[in-house]
């Protein structure tokens, strides 16, 4: 006797596991959907009540928001008061970044070194910043440049270095006339040399002659730089061309750009779904798809769609202009480009200067007992000083761990290994250690990276005029909070989406080393 | 269906596991390509073949550890789908031997094999705790009771899981691979316990490579390659009159 | 053979001949030219570095009464003195179960006099050089060298003097520290520090009183009660029953907190007979009703219908928002909800329904005695919004912040975890939306935008809005370090599980949270002191945090002392404390790291 294989038993649906999953997904969506809207309905009822309206108007309005330092002190409209604030963020991020990273690997090796005093200072160093709050630091750091001297007219001067309550002005470069058509030739350098370290490592491997690749960049890199430095001034023959390239721009209608946007987006929705079709592929044809699978590819085109129509309604959004005219969105890409391309050719014409010229800090009487550094140099404010040296030094004690423990990292038979091979030290520590290290290194460093640019936005605290606090200042006149914060958020998601694909492209390029 | 005798204490009842075209795929691999095969009541099917042969999958998805994705299966009457009230019934009556063991290593022995019978079955902590000490007096390790799995042999780790599963009393038991992780010398003790079970009357399913235990205990032995059974048998035709080139090439290469 | 392994046997290896101090410069100091040329520079950069600090501390224009006059306002702010007694009470309890679990869990272990000596030895030649680079007086000078001397002396001699002997472990760890309590304790009954006073003229002159005059009865108190708590604990834990002695013991932990905050330090005014003729009575019958339909809703023979009764709590409990009612209903009924769906797959039989009942009475009572005191009206009359600042405000923040924001970072990280797609989409985004936009920002929108986002009738204090922000900022960062955890159980173990026939709520809370959370327990620690140090950004929204009052409070003080433009010695001595709390955590991390074997491959 047997059990007979029936037609397959149906199953309710209350007990149908596939169903009951996607219930609950959706369920819940739409309770937190549910939640928002409401928050979202009493926050404009009230907002109705007290007669702000959101708006993006704020943007092109004139502002009477006055910034104490950054590219422009005195904005004319809101976007350009952001303008200042984010140039300001990266200023300091950027600069933060770099010596953060020179700062905190040196500490790191010091914290692996033999050397006993070394070693102690690298962890007392260590241990002493990163367990006080930053915000603490960046204090203090502004209190003990508030105590500094002041600055009286018996310091009317030129300096190389100038410390004061004012700030810190020190002697730096400026760039002048030629310095665009300079750096092409630079950039030509840079690319030709590309190809000489090639060509000599192509040598290197066939004949075994030792022909320093590395090295030879290096040199065409300066040759190229060194010719420049005279002959830009021929470069003046291109200046047409770039305004050439501008009025092509200008004369393009506006509604390319949306949908240049548009097929870019549906393009790449497909091009994924394609792909995606492609690798669950057999030789017998398509397998089967998982409820997973599906919900990718719907989702992926649905995202296609969606980024295209944004695009256009994006690019159909009008705005007033700082002039005062009415112009779309798609309008002012083209006005943009075309814009920098005019400015690139106007700095093609200069011919009088020199590329890069030294410039020195200089006290000068401003009015009536005013006393205050010119435009020479470079002057770093306080607000900056404490901000920059906070974060800098906050943000080098984990990068020094990191670094510290991607050496440790490391297995010691590689050691060995390149050391039974009769690889010099130098040797091994460059072609063996270094790179692996840097493989375990470079994630954390990535998020160490988007730690010291969100942290800049504690400058709030010591009125440096970075995002957060030109928004807050903006927010505080206008109202327009809703919109403030969502630029902010625009702002720093944009810049963690950038900071992890440049981490995740050297990843995968490491990645491809290794197999 | 006759009923017919294999051992004296083994008689074997109706079918008990039905598997009628099953076919699965991992994205683009095809893993079975319809694997038809019935089970009997207190049967042992030794199941062989080639690693990625698809042998391991088509037991994981008799518990539903993978979700056949075409054909038919029933197990005791009721057939697998993503009927939750048919997966929660199949699972608590078939039991699974893992070749990793899977212990869960934060918990005692015990409570190890406490565990499900309490809060699946819900049986009282007291009785499931006199079960618990019997199965392992059954499986010989009654002393280890209050260690942790990472305190234990591999040998005795994986009796401990064998117990584990005869406390939810299951119907049919799964074993996978159940000796491939262990040392040759607690191979045996594994055995032991596995044959004990089998004479008592337990329907198995045995994914293996000892062909001793195939030969000396097994009722069938299904031979797996690509996804699909190439051949099946009794282990006498199988070991001494194998039809099939590819089950032939097998054998040769293990034994 | 029942493995007793013979260690006596085990030889140890030879032990390497003593080094001189040559040896020793030369092998750490001197071992390359290169390497000597660093370490000389290192030795100046250290050398001035001494200097520079004792010339900071010890300069005689640093105004140190400013943070010594101000101590209470540090601590608490502006807690009334008269009630002062309730946070004395609060840190005792603190301290005694401090105590009591050092010895149930028997922490602390035993070290060697070579290593207590080699710490004395350092601390003692930093006096020495000190004494030698401070800019002291004379005497002064002669009272850092000597100090520094003897401890030098002693510490070397534990460590070289000895012998053999120093080797053995024989100093219990808890023994040491006592010992420091004992010191500190002695400091603070002698050692005389700057405070300012008015003298006969009215100025305001400084003169030296004896530290801590006013609290040292206390902390005395404290201290002592705390050690012998240690001591009857070490004598009775092994009478006690080891695991219900635990579980007993972290019961108290996680009541101890929201009972010393919303009972202790609030001292609420309880409408009594409001408590007698309706919340009680409500509590009792939640409690008594609701475990009777539980017992009903767990029954194994109920099937189907079990999670039907789930359903209905939880669609009534949602409903309940929408109709005019206390609070405290509400909640009682989301929580009903929540043990409803539990039943049928938690409910148990036999003992385990039983504890199963005993929670939900208990769940019932307690909610209803913490909505009682929650909403009761303070009678700590304090100006201003909280009744806590300072370092009690910072406390609670991060305590609060990280507390509340585990179960939410938990869910979120088995969301980003899970097979369900929309979940996965929903945790992904908010967590990488949280951790893509720095703290301050959340914290503006908290205190900009979330007023007039909320219903007409709710405010909520400036205190709850940092709270808030701070829970849903960590739980983010949170959800990452538990799905680190998560990743790292073997899919074997799922599979198990789910032969076995567990549901998946029973998989998650038998066997994958236990495991992921014991791995990623250091990481969650290393969390807690973000966070702490992360609560001193409201200082920036304007709450008298203990930042707050060190860096604007204090500075701003005109009367009855004038400390106007004080910025740099209150801002150190924060920085010390801060150090102190974030240090100790991060070495607990680290043992913990070592003991639980997290992080070795």
């Amino acid at each position: 006797m047997t059990v007979e294989v029936r037609e397959h038993q149906k199953t309710p649906l209350w007990r149908n596991a596939t169903f009951l999953k996607w219930v609950a997904q959706i369920g819940v969506l739409i309770a937190l959907l549910a939640l928002f809207a409401l928050l979202g309905r009493e926050a404009l009822k009230n907002f109705n009540q007290s007669g702000i309206s959101f708006g993006w108007k704020w943007l092109s309005d004139p502002t009477g928001v006055d910034i104490r330092e950054g590219i422009d002190t005195s904005p004319d409209s809101g976007v350009r008061a952001l303008a200042v604030g984010m140039v300001n963020t990266l200023r300091v991020g950027i600069s933060g970044i770099v010596a953060a990273t020179v700062l905190g690997t040196l500490i790191g090796i010091g914290r692996l070194s033999k050397n006993w005093i070394v070693n102690k200072l690298s962890t007392i160093y260590i241990e002493s910043i990163r367990n006080v709050p930053l915000l603490l630091q960046i204090f203090f750091w502004q209190a003990m440049a508030l105590v500094l001297p002041q600055l009286t007219t018996d310091d009317v001067g030129t300096y190389w270095f100038k410390a004061s309550n004012k700030g810190f002005g020190l002697a730096w470069f400026r760039t002048d006339g030629g310095f665009w058509p300079w750096m092409l030739f630079v950039v030509a350098g840079i690319v030709v040399g590309r190809y000489v370290s090639r060509y000599r490592h192509r040598i290197q491997e066939e004949t075994g002659r030792i022909t320093y690749p590395g090295l030879s960049w290096f040199a065409t890199v300066i040759v190229f730089a060194a010719v420049g430095w005279f002959a830009w001034p021929i470069l003046r023959i291109l200046a047409p061309v770039w305004h050439g390239i501008a009025s092509f721009f200008r004369a393009l209608p506006p509604i390319v750009y949306p949908i240049v946007g548009a097929i870019a987006s549906i393009g790449f929705a497909v091009l994924w779904i394609r792909n995606f079709f492609e690798s669950r592929r057999t030789p017998a044809g398509f397998g089967k798809l998982t409820d997973d699978d599906w919900f990718r590819v719907i989702f992926a085109g649905f995202s296609g769609i969606a980024l295209a129509i944004v695009s256009f309604v994006i690019g159909g959004f009008v705005l007033t202009t700082v002039g005062g005219d009415k112009a779309t969105v798609a309008e002012l890409i083209g006005r943009g480009i075309a814009n920098v391309f005019d400015w690139f050719g106007r700095s093609f014409e200069v011919t009088s200067g020199s590329p890069i010229v030294g410039s020195r800090p200089e006290v000068i009487v401003k009015g009536a007992g005013f006393v205050n550094f010119s435009e020479g140099g470079v002057v770093m404010s306080v607000p900056f000083f404490a901000i920059w040296t906070g974060v800098t030094l906050y943000t080098a004690s984990f990068i020094a761990e990191i670094v510290r423990g991607g050496i440790l990292a490391v297995p010691k038979g590689q050691t060995e290994a390149a050391m039974a091979l009769g690889l010099r030290r130098s040797q091994y520590l460059r072609l063996v250690i270094l790179p692996q290290a840097f493989r375990i290194i470079l994630p954390p460093m990535g998020n160490q990276y988007l730690n010291l640019m969100k942290n800049t936005s504690l400058g709030i605290a010591v009125a440096f005029p970075e995002i957060v606090q030109v928004g807050t200042t903006i927010l505080n006149q206008t109202g327009q909070s809703l919109p403030v914060v969502l630029v902010w958020m625009g702002f720093f998601v944009t810049l963690s989406l950038g900071i992890s694909a440049i981490v995740n492209y050297y990843n995968r390029k490491m990645m491809i080393v290794e197999r | 269906m006759t009923m017919h005798e294999t051992t004296p204490e083994r008689v074997l009842g109706d079918d008990i596991v039905i598997a009628e075209g099953v076919k699965k795929w991992f994205g683009d691999f095809q893993a079975l390509k319809g694997v038809t095969t019935r089970v009997k009541e207190r049967e042992v099917v030794v199941i062989i073949g080639p690693s990625g042969s698809g042998k391991s999958t088509f037991i994981r998805c008799l518990n539903r550890l993978e979700a056949h994705q075409e054909g038919t299966i029933i197990i005791d009457g009721t057939e697998l789908t993503n009927d939750l009230k048919n997966i929660e019934k199949i699972r608590s009556e078939v039991g699974m031997v893992f070749q990793q063991f899977n212990l869960f290593p934060h918990l005692t022995v015990m409570d190890n094999i406490t565990l499900a019978p309490i809060w699946v079955r819900k049986t009282p902590k007291a009785e499931a705790e006199a079960t618990a000490m019997e199965l392992l007096e059954r499986v010989g390790i009654p002393e280890q009771a209050d260690k942790y799995p990472g305190q234990l042999s591999g040998g005795q780790q994986q009796r401990v899981a064998i117990a584990r599963s005869l406390a939810m009393k299951p119907r049919i038991m799964l074993f996978d691979e159940p000796t491939s992780a262990l040392d040759p010398e607690m191979i045996k003790e594994v055995l032991d316990v596995m044959k004990e079970l089998a004479a008592s009357g337990m329907t198995m399913l045995v994914v293996t490579h000892e062909m001793g235990f195939a030969r000396e205990v097994a009722d069938r032995v299904l031979f797996f390659d690509y996804g699909t059974i190439v051949e099946e048998g009794t282990p006498e035709h199988f070991f001494t009159n194998p039809q099939h080139d590819r089950t032939k090439l097998f054998l040769s290469q293990i034994l | 053979m029942t493995g007793h392994v013979v260690t006596e046997v085990t030889e140890l290896a030879p032990e390497p001949p003593p080094k001189g101090i040559r040896v020793w410069l030369k092998e750490n100091l001197f071992s390359t030219p290169a390497s000597g040329v660093m370490s000389i520079l290192a030795l100046l950069v250290a050398l001035a570095g001494i200097r520079g600090i004792l010339g900071f501390i010890f300069d005689p224009t640093r105004r140190w009464e400013a943070v010594t006059y101000n101590m209470r306002l540090l601590m608490v702010q502006a807690y009334p003195a008269e009630q002062a007694i309730r946070i004395w009470f609060s840190v005792g309890t603190v301290a005694v179960l401090l105590a009591l679990s050092l010895a149930v869990w028997r922490v602390g272990g035993r070290t060697s006099p070579r290593q207590v000596g080699g710490t004395l030895f350092a601390v003692g030649s930093l006096a020495l050089l000190g004494g030698l680079l401070g800019p002291f007086s004379t005497t002064g000078k002669i009272g850092w060298i000597v100090v520094g001397a003897v401890l030098a002396g002693v510490g070397y001699y534990l460590r070289n003097g000895l012998g053999e002997r120093a080797k053995e472990e024989s100093i219990p760890v808890l023994g040491a520290v006592a010992v420091v309590i004992g010191l500190v304790l002695v400091v603070i009954w002698t050692i005389e520090l700057p405070f300012p006073v008015r003298d006969t003229a009215g100025e305001q002159v400084v003169s030296f009183l004896p530290i801590a005059s006013s609290t040292r009865v206390p902390w005395t108190i404290i201290a002592l009660v705390g050690v012998a708590s240690y001591l009857v604990m070490k004598f009775a834990r092994d009478l006690l029953p080891a695991v219900p002695t635990r579980r007993v013991l972290v019961g108290l932990w996680v009541l101890s907190y929201p009972v010393l905050v919303l009972v202790v330090l609030r001292d609420p005014h309880v409408p009594l007979d409001r408590v007698w003729s309706f919340y009680l009575p409500l509590a009792v019958g939640f409690a008594v009703v609701g475990a009777l339909v539980l017992n009903v809703a767990a029954n194994r023979s109920l099937g189907e219908l079990g999670r039907v009764i789930g359903a209905v709590a939880l669609i009534v409990a949602l409903a309940s928002f929408a109709f005019q009612m206390e609070y405290v209903v509400r909640f009682l009924l989301l929580a009903f909800a929540f043990f409803s769906l539990a039943a049928p797959t938690f409910g148990g039989e036999g003992a385990s329904r039983r504890i199963f009942l005993a929670m939900w009475a208990i769940s019932a009572l307690l909610i209803v005695f913490f909505y009682v005191m929650a909403t009761s009206e303070s009678t700590v009359e304090v100006p201003g919004a909280f009744m806590l600042g300072g370092l009690g405000l910072t406390l609670i923040l991060s305590i609060t912040a990280i507390v509340a924001s585990f179960p939410i970072g938990l869910l979120l990280a088995l969301a980003r975890t899970s097979k369900m797609p929309l979940f996965r989409i929903m945790a992904t985004t908010y967590i990488e939306l949280v951790r893509g936009v720095p703290l301050i920002t959340w914290l503006l929108v908290a205190f900009i935008m979330l007023p007039v986002a909320l219903p007409q009738g709710v405010s909520i204090g400036g205190v709850m809005r940092a709270i808030g922000a701070m829970t849903f900022f960590s739980a983010a960062y949170l959800a990452e370090n538990v799905r680190g955890g998560l990743q790292a159980i073997p899919k074997g173990q799922y599979e198990a599980s789910q032969a076995l026939g567990m549901t998946t709520s029973q998989m998650t809370v038998f066997i994958v949270l236990p495991q992921a959370l014991r791995a990623v327990i250091p990481a969650l620690v290393g969390q807690v002191i973000a966070i702490f140090k992360d609560t001193s950004l409201v200082t920036i929204v304007g709450l008298f945090d203990f930042l707050h009052i060190a860096r604007a409070v204090i500075p701003g003080q005109s009367q009855p002392f004038n400390f106007l433009g004080t910025f740099r010695e209150p801002l150190l001595f924060a920085a010390v404390v801060y150090w102190m709390f974030t240090f100790t955590f991060s070495r607990i991390s680290l043992r913990l790291e070592k003991k639980l074997g997290v992080g070795e491959r």
